[in-house]
């Protein structure tokens, strides 16, 4: 029993690699969908490991989703970059400037580390709706190419599909690695109290700086994801709306728990798929869904399933 | 002489979107002073005023019956929100009580959208009449009223927060719940009070601009982000700090529009904004 509880996790596993032999094979529509959910978990776990697990709050996570997605888009229609380079320039970057800004900005509490933030995400989409020449402007930028990996070309859906998920997984293993590392417990200390932090000797900014590095490389992953599976991208894919959307996936799926957000961002992709006929509600909904998870369900869906797993167990067990 | 007419114009224009922002500011601080809470879905009592003003005046209800019944409706609006809402959720996480706001917001956004659905409204100005022509620069009469409205607004509640006894009890509540409890003031009851005058002076902006902009279910997004800047730059509970950035933002914005490029306005404002945060983390016009 012990086993099973332990290796729960290969259920999710084995129904990824399984979901193309069994219902979405031929359905590059669901395909589609999945690879974008699979994109915003990215987004969204390395959210968390920023607001779930060290409590600095970030309404502009999008602004390096935005800068990973550009530098790609950039460099292969322009310059000619093969786009597995020009994603790791893409983290180099978003990397290098999460660092510079990163001291500054979290040296910021609360509410200004909020704003900061958002800020932070409207330079950047202003500063690409503003030079048009590189970046097409409001109207955006067309003809991406396909990603590709030493000459294999990604070409359908499917191939996308395992790829992106493959990143996720990749991802998700990183996170859980560091949230159990002496590196995550700091981080968790520095969550629940910074002075008693620093008092035992921890450098709380070189932390956080760190931590927000390591969100906004995985965000920056997942933009050059985005811009080579669509094809085209446009500035308000990333505007502060997109941050925001990633922030609700954190709380409804359950803040500061990793596979939550997981959870959170699946839900939140898949919803207007389930809601598309009432589609005049759709902003409604999100809002009232949202309200009630706050409200009555403050572990958000992870604590239900947990919940759930945990009674489960309890009567198998016995 | 031409280019001094531009200018003006742009202080005439800068001065009337600096007001909106101002008066949003105010109704952030207001609420942010006694439950030290920014409330995201500000925006949308902005909208909800302007609306319900534009739909209760096109119901032929007078001008100044509509803009009270307006302003109390969203008041109302305010109110029940946060009884319902935020009351529950008192001591949560900062974090969980911004995405609440943001999720009251989108509701509010999407129920807008049901009622009014997604064209634009646009309101009869308060007083008919030709715009003015001040040095070459035209000035619209609407802004008389939106100028006269938010100094008459700044006015009252300077008054009521320095010279009645509630408005004294409810900064105390702020400054010190607990104590202010002890002391027999309702906490409960003061934040109540910020909430429904926040929305009724979030209200009272959105019908004040109605006659000179296109409203419709997501207008209240802009106005609310600017007023949030003007709120963090005058520093988060002051009230003359937030209406002084909020006239500068506004003048600010708009020679950067005119005199240098509108494509680069808003990185401008958001850039001050960043530099004022890390520079001067309290707001520049604060005491401490």
């Amino acid at each position: 029993m012990e086993k099973i509880r332990k290796a729960w996790w290969l259920i999710p596993v084995v129904l990824i690699i399984l979901y193309p032999v069994t219902i979405g094979g031929k359905s590059a529509y669901w395909s589609g969908i999945l690879v974008f959910a699979g994109i915003y978990v990215i987004l969204a776990v390395g959210l968390d490991l920023l607001m779930g697990f060290t409590g600095q709050i970030s309404v502009g996570h999008a602004a390096f989703f935005a800068v990973g997605a550009y530098t790609s888009a950039v460099l292969t229609v322009k310059y000619g970059f093969s786009p597995l380079l020009a994603m790791f320039v893409g983290m180099l970057l978003s990397g290098t400037l999460a660092w510079m800004i990163g001291k500054p900005v979290l040296a910021l509490k609360e509410y200004y580390l909020a704003m900061a933030t958002l800020a932070f995400n409207e330079i950047i989409i202003t500063l690409i709706v503003g030079f048009e020449n590189i970046t097409g402007g409001a109207s955006g930028l067309r003809d991406i190419p396909p990603f590709s990996i030493f000459g294999l070309v990604l070409d359908n859906h499917l191939h996308y599909y395992y790829f992106v998920w493959a990143v996720v997984l990749i991802v998700i293993a990183c996170s859980v690695l560091i949230i159990r590392s002496p590196f995550g417990r700091t981080l968790v200390a520095i969550h629940s109290d910074e002075v008693a932090a620093s008092t035992f000797g921890v450098d709380c900014a070189k932390y956080k700086t760190r931590v927000f590095v390591l969100a906004n490389v995985f965000a920056s992953i997942a933009g050059s994801l985005f811009a080579h599976y669509m094809g085209f991208i446009a500035p308000d894919d990333f505007g502060v709306s997109t941050s925001v959307n990633i922030l609700v996936m954190l709380f409804l799926g359950g803040i500061g728990t990793i596979y939550g957000p997981i959870l959170g961002a699946i839900f939140l992709k898949l919803l207007p798929e389930i809601t598309y006929l009432v589609q005049d509600y759709e902003l409604l909904l999100n809002g009232v869904i949202l309200i009630i998870v706050l409200v009555f369900m403050p572990k958000g869906m992870y604590g239900i399933f947990m919940t759930l797993r945990n009674r489960i167990f309890a009567r198998v067990g016995k | 002489m031409g280019d001094i007419s531009h200018l003006v114009q742009f202080f005439f224009s800068g001065l009337t979107t600096g007001s909106i922002y101002a008066l949003i500011a105010v109704s952030l601080v207001i609420v942010y002073k006694v439950s030290q809470l920014i409330c995201f879905s500000q925006g949308e009592f902005f909208i909800f005023g302007a609306l319900t003003m534009v739909t209760l005046t096109s119901k032929g209800i007078p001008m100044p019956l509509a803009f009270v019944l307006s302003i109390l409706i969203t008041m109302a609006i305010g109110a029940l929100i946060q009884q319902a809402l935020i009351r529950p959720i008192q001591g949560s996480s900062i974090g969980a009580l911004i995405v609440m706001t943001i999720a009251i917001s989108l509701a509010l956004r999407g129920l807008a959208m049901l009622i009014w659905g997604r064209e634009s409204h646009i309101l009869r100005p308060f007083t008919q009449g030709a715009p003015l022509q001040i040095f070459g620069a035209t000035l619209q009469l609407q802004v008389f009223w939106i100028v006269g409205i938010t100094a008459v607004i700044l006015l009252l509640i300077w008054l009521f927060f320095e010279k009645t006894s509630f408005g004294i009890a409810m900064r105390a509540c702020a400054e010190n719940p607990l104590g202010a409890s002890l002391m027999g003031i309702s906490v409960q009851k003061a934040a109540l009070f910020a909430w429904a005058w926040g929305s009724g002076i979030g209200a009272l902006a959105g019908i004040a601009v109605a006659p000179l902009m296109f409203m419709q279910y997501t207008s209240g997004v802009m106005p609310m982000v600017k007023g949030f800047i003007a709120m963090s730059i005058g520093g988060l509970s002051s009230i003359v700090g937030s209406v002084i950035a909020g006239l500068l933002l506004g003048i600010i914005e708009s020679y950067t529009i005119g005199v240098i490029s509108s494509k680069f306005s808003d990185t401008i404002v958001f850039a001050l904004l960043m530099v004022v945060l890390i520079a001067r983390p309290n707001g520049l016009f604060s005491k401490s």
